[in-house]
């Protein structure tokens, strides 16, 4: 690879290392350019992440820049909103119309009605918004998006072992058993790590089982398919906990650093016990009745797990996007603990990420304001936010309405759950003053947008970035603009730039060119690279020290004594945690010392270390919230609001009784779209335009269903109607939806309608063969949390079932 | 076990120049009696292996291809198609990589053998051309329309071809189809031929196909059979896929003679249900 010829002229291409943005999980790539155009896409050979590969999203990147609707031009409404009615307008009008409302509403001292929405933007392109504009601005009401993602997951994380994200060692691992992560098609860090679980598959009879509601690719490829009902993995992983547990399985020394029991002083063996004690009630046999998976197996895989030299237990939404999602991770997350397998060659790990370091804007910044609906009020550690109840919170407006509703790389009508609700409450010009998005594809959101702020895609624009590396080591990457922006598009992060120097409040560079560079500078790994980080970069696209050894069992590692006796930092007699209380809230150390490190606001931000025994070890450093520096099984904080210590079994209400015609509705994503930014790119397109909902035969016999026929079904909040896939791939009792299609706006290529303002210069339009264009199945979905998290309940929805 | 190597330039170097060659000696061990004379010249015989122990239909390959050589809606030069049988909860389902075999093929035309897409061109043999190997050996063999190179590529000349057409119907597998952006050499009336190149445009210049390039998890192998030391030579040998032709090629029925192999213990291929009546939608690339 690294090279690339045209085939009718045999002309080389001009080869631009970049980075990948089709979904979250960023691969390093290089663009091939010919005329000026980008025809081709490559992984990039040197990334210690990617080995050189990408996937046919990451291919489609071309169909990103060229797609004939793309928004080239600023539009500004011209009719009533929703009508979709746009008049062309130049950017100096755009931009001096928004600066003044963003400045009066900051000149008034209400700030925090500014309000900025984004979805996976990541590196760069989440710092600068995030933190430099909006914190120069003064306004922190922010909302993410990752609660209709996995906020789940990163909260069980949390109370467990600290950060979130976790790695899996594939290319260690001699056993992986997978709940609900479709890794070899759609996961956040998709290539690097599914090329290395089929190699250890393939090349080294490492076994994989897959517990899932469908055959999805990633089960079809594992060693087996386990179908489990839909919201019952946690009773199977609470049973093999049990399991490993009572056969006396688990691994005694890592019980040093869990935590079981109140007293954080607990010697092992009562530790040992009391962990025993909690499962005992969870057996194989009470597992089967409520998941389907035979008794025999879950020993089976149970005993096969802990006796592993290396064990890699892997989950996502399939696990955690339910009622008890985050007791599910934490069952998880367990099962890696018990056995030794967290942290470790071969096992799940904590992530190890680049740390960049860039500008963060004037030195004296105003005290940010903020408006409390980001949150929702049903959840009780939204630490990820509850971004699918924004909008619901703004329609009740007892916590205040933001008067500039800004959203970026998100699409918040079609993404959430409540579609119909998102799209009234986003239509009132009286509960939403004035709507702006800066996107390179009308979709159903800018739709509603008062203002359209042609971006660029990103191939035309710059960014620092990087992702987990599966070798627990740090690479560095850089995004740089491959070709011109098309038409009059520009970056939204240059936007914003430009938007504070006609506010006079300068951020301290012009460009996201300039504030990539800054950053390079500032970094410490990549300063000193050969011609400067930014150069070399600019040159190889990646950067990895190759003398960086992998970075396992970081929580056994020694504190030293002198970072114990820097000023600031307590002791917690309660907890045996070392911390700064300067980090902390605390107004002075007489607040801190009287709260003590559980209850202290932020104390989390000052840990230092955790006592154990007559040690201190770095322990599992604690994020969002003031865990101790155990392992924690046993959670206080979740035992103070209300809920069980343990991962404990929670059935999900609303499956336990069914009638007849009651379906669990399952939602899945294929290998072939990004969840909602590429029904535009045809190569995608092509190949996934129709997505009928699977329908085991049985269940389909019963409802007298047959294989295409249409149906009707209907939730509590909405009703669709959708051909039938009766098949064999899928487990009785649930009916399962792709996301991605049902679009009523992105183009031909995905909606069959043209764009205000579309072009007719792709010569491929004339070919487009299809004129199905699926059904979104989020009509259906009610935007409810789980209670623990603010997670998405994405599978929990039941619906009625009939033919059409 | 199998080592399938990811560096492609170990394997690609050996060939240099504007035509193609390989360094490696001819394994005759590995060739069928009438390969065995081919194998005197030394050319490469290129193959490509399909691991299906390895795909995980991704579509990363379906996607490179159009990229790379801006196939237009509605054909494709390489699809991944499913097989699923079994009954709930034994259910099976297998991702098969298809492309054109660039077929060996078992009929005549004058000296060569040919497969039955050259058999059918009205254009074929045209020109006189000549191969030259890397130690500079020259092997004259004849262009067309649709013609075989002496390395085993099935290759298009678009500007002797009239868009009749005839190939497509003769190739059992659905693998061509027209062009419908692109006009035929000699017919403008007429659309040109579409299918795949295996990248000899990639290959001319020491670079693996673009559809094996991109495969993360490997299933793609591509390489010299003739180079003993070849990745291909090597998992021909350890998994027989010469010798068993029959279970380890598409259709072997056509008595086409694949030059693309599936490793396939579960023995899938035989599952696999043409779509005969429609070629075009048997070789569109659809995801379920």
């Amino acid at each position: 690879g690294g090279r690339d010829f045209n085939p009718d002229t045999g002309k080389e291409r001009k080869a631009v290392p970049t980075v990948c943005y089709s979904c979250v999980t960023r691969d390093p790539k290089i663009a091939f350019v010919e005329d000026g155009r980008v025809v081709k896409i490559e992984g990039q050979p040197n990334s210690i992440r990617s080995l050189g590969k990408i996937c046919a999203k990451g291919q489609a990147g071309v169909n990103q820049v060229y797609f004939p609707d793309r928004i080239l031009y600023p539009l500004k409404r011209a009719g009533k909103r929703g009508d979709g009615k746009y008049k062309r307008i130049s950017w100096d009008e755009a931009l001096t119309d928004l600066a003044a409302r963003m400045k009066k509403l900051r000149d008034d001292g209400h700030p925090e009605k500014l309000m900025y929405h984004y979805g996976r933007a990541k590196g760069s392109s989440s710092s600068l918004p995030k933190t430099v504009f909006m914190g120069t601005y003064g306004s922190k009401t922010i909302s993410g998006h990752t609660s209709i993602c996995e906020g789940g997951k990163w909260v069980a994380q949390e109370l467990t072992w600290g950060n979130h994200y976790d790695n899996w060692d594939f290319d260690n691992t001699d056993y992986v058993l997978n709940f609900g992560s479709g890794v070899l098609e759609a996961h956040t860090n998709h290539i690097p790590t599914a090329q290395r679980l089929v190699k250890a598959m393939v090349e080294r009879n490492v076994p994989c089982i897959t517990f899932d509601v469908r055959l999805s690719y990633t089960a079809a490829k594992s060693t087996k398919w386990e179908p489990v009902r839909p919201g019952t993995d946690l009773a199977v992983l609470l049973a093999m906990n049990n399991v490993i547990m009572q056969e006396n399985l688990y691994d005694r020394e890592a019980f040093t650093f869990i935590r079981t029991t109140e007293d954080v002083n607990a010697p092992l063996d009562e530790k040992i016990a009391a962990l025993k004690k909690h499962l005992i009630s969870y057996t194989p046999e009470w597992a089967e009745k409520i998941s389907g998976v035979s008794a025999a197996n879950i020993k089976k895989y149970a005993r096969e797990f802990a006796k592993a030299k290396a064990a890699c237990i892997i989950s996502y939404r399939g696990l955690v996007a339910h009622y008890n999602g985050t007791d599910g991770e934490r069952a998880a997350q367990m099962l890696g603990m018990i056995t030794g397998n967290i942290n470790s060659p071969g096992g799940r790990c904590k992530a190890v990420a680049p740390h960049w370091k860039y500008p963060k804007g004037p030195k004296v910044k105003p005290k940010g304001k903020q408006l409390k609906i980001t949150n929702g009020t049903l959840s009780a550690l939204p630490n990820h936010g509850e971004c699918q109840s924004v909008l619901k919170m703004i329609k009740d407006g007892s916590h205040g309405r933001p008067d500039i509703y800004l959203w970026y790389c998100y699409n918040p009508v079609y993404v959430n759950g409540e579609c119909q609700e998102n799209i009234d409450v986003l239509s009132d010009e009286k509960l939403m003053p004035f709507t702006v998005t800066s996107n390179i594809v009308y979709d159903e959101s800018s739709r509603l947008a008062d203002l359209i702020l042609p971006d660029t895609s990103y191939l035309e624009r710059w960014d620092w970035d990087g992702n987990v590396a599966p070798t627990q080591q740090t690479e560095f990457e850089l995004r740089q603009p491959v070709v011109t922006p098309l038409g009059e598009c520009r970056n939204f992060s240059d936007i914003l730039c430009d938007l504070a120097k006609r506010m006079e409040m300068p951020l301290g560079f012009d460009t996201m060119e300039e504030f990539v560079k800054l950053s390079c500078e500032m970094t410490p790994t990549v300063k000193d690279l050969p011609g400067g980080g930014f150069e070399y970069l600019k040159k190889h696209g990646v950067y990895h020290d190759p003398n960086e050894k992998p970075d396992f069992y970081s929580h056994k590692k020694i504190v030293k004594d002198a970072d114990l006796k820097k000023e600031g930092i307590l002791f917690d007699e309660a907890t045996g945690v070392y911390w700064n209380w300067k980090k902390s809230k605390a107004k002075d150390e007489a607040e801190a010392m009287a709260k003590g490190y559980a209850k202290m606001a932020y104390s989390y931000k000052g840990y230092v270390g955790q006592k154990i025994g007559d040690k201190v070890y770095k322990g599992f450093k604690p994020d969002k919230v003031n865990k101790t520096g155990y392992f924690e099984l046993y959670s206080t904080i979740l035992k103070e609001k209300g809920f069980e210590p343990f991962p404990s079994w929670k059935a999900i209400p609303e499956h336990q009784e069914l009638t007849k015609n009651q379906l669990t509705l399952t939602t899945y994503k294929v290998p072939v779209q990004i969840h909602s930014r590429s029904t535009h790119c045809k190569w995608l397109t092509e190949m996934f335009h129709d997505n009928p909902a699977w329908i085991n035969s049985k269940t389909a016999a019963s409802l007298g269903i047959k294989d295409g026929d249409l149906v009707k079904l209907t939730s509590k909040i909405g009703e669709i109607s959708i051909k039938a896939y009766v098949n064999e791939m899928i487990v009785p009792g649930s009916i399962a939806i792709s996301y991605h299609l049902g679009r009523t706006e992105s183009g031909r290529y995905g909606s069959g309608k043209k764009s205000i303002m579309g072009s007719d210069n792709d010569p491929d339009l004339k070919l487009k063969w299809w004129d199905t264009y699926g059904v979104h199945p989020n009509w259906l979905i009610a935007n409810a949390p789980d209670p623990i998290s603010g997670q998405h309940r994405w599978m929990d929805e039941v619906v009625t079932v009939s033919k059409a | 076990m199998t080592t399938n190597t990811r560096d492609d330039r170990r394997e690609m170097l050996r060939v240099t120049g504007v035509s193609l060659a390989a360094a490696g000696l001819a394994s005759v061990s590995l060739l069928q009696p009438k390969e065995a004379e081919a194998a005197e010249v030394k050319t490469p015989q290129w193959v490509m292996i399909m691991d299906l122990r390895r795909c995980t239909g991704c579509r990363a390959c379906t996607v490179a291809c159009k990229a790379e050589y801006d196939v237009p809606l509605g054909a494709f030069k390489t699809v991944i198609k499913q097989v699923v049988t079994g009954k709930y909860p034994d259910t099976r389902r297998t991702l098969i990589p298809r492309r054109c075999n660039h077929c060996e093929g078992t009929e005549k035309v004058g000296d060569m053998t040919v497969p039955p897409c050259v058999k059918a061109c009205p254009e074929y043999p045209k020109d006189r051309r000549v191969f030259v190997t890397a130690e500079g050996k020259k092997i004259r063999y004849r262009g067309g329309a649709t013609y075989k190179r002496p390395d085993g590529l099935i290759l298009i000349d678009n500007d002797a071809c009239t868009g009749c057409g005839k190939c497509i119907d003769a190739c059992p597998y659905g693998a061509r189809t027209f062009n419908k952006r692109k006009l035929s050499g000699k017919d403008k009336s007429k659309n040109a031929i579409v299918k795949c190149s295996s990248c000899v445009h990639r290959l001319d210049e020491g670079i693996t196909p673009a559809c094996v390039n991109t495969c993360a998890p490997g299933a793609r192998i591509f390489g010299d059979l003739n180079d003993p030391n070849s990745d291909v030579a090597k998992l021909a040998k350890e998994f027989n896929l010469l010798e068993n032709r029959n279970k380890t090629t598409m259709k072997p029925e056509a008595k086409t003679m694949p030059n693309i192999y599936y490793i396939d213990p579960d023995e899938v291929l035989a599952d696999y249900s043409y779509e005969d009546k429609d070629k075009l939608t048997e070789y569109r690339d659809i995801v379920e």
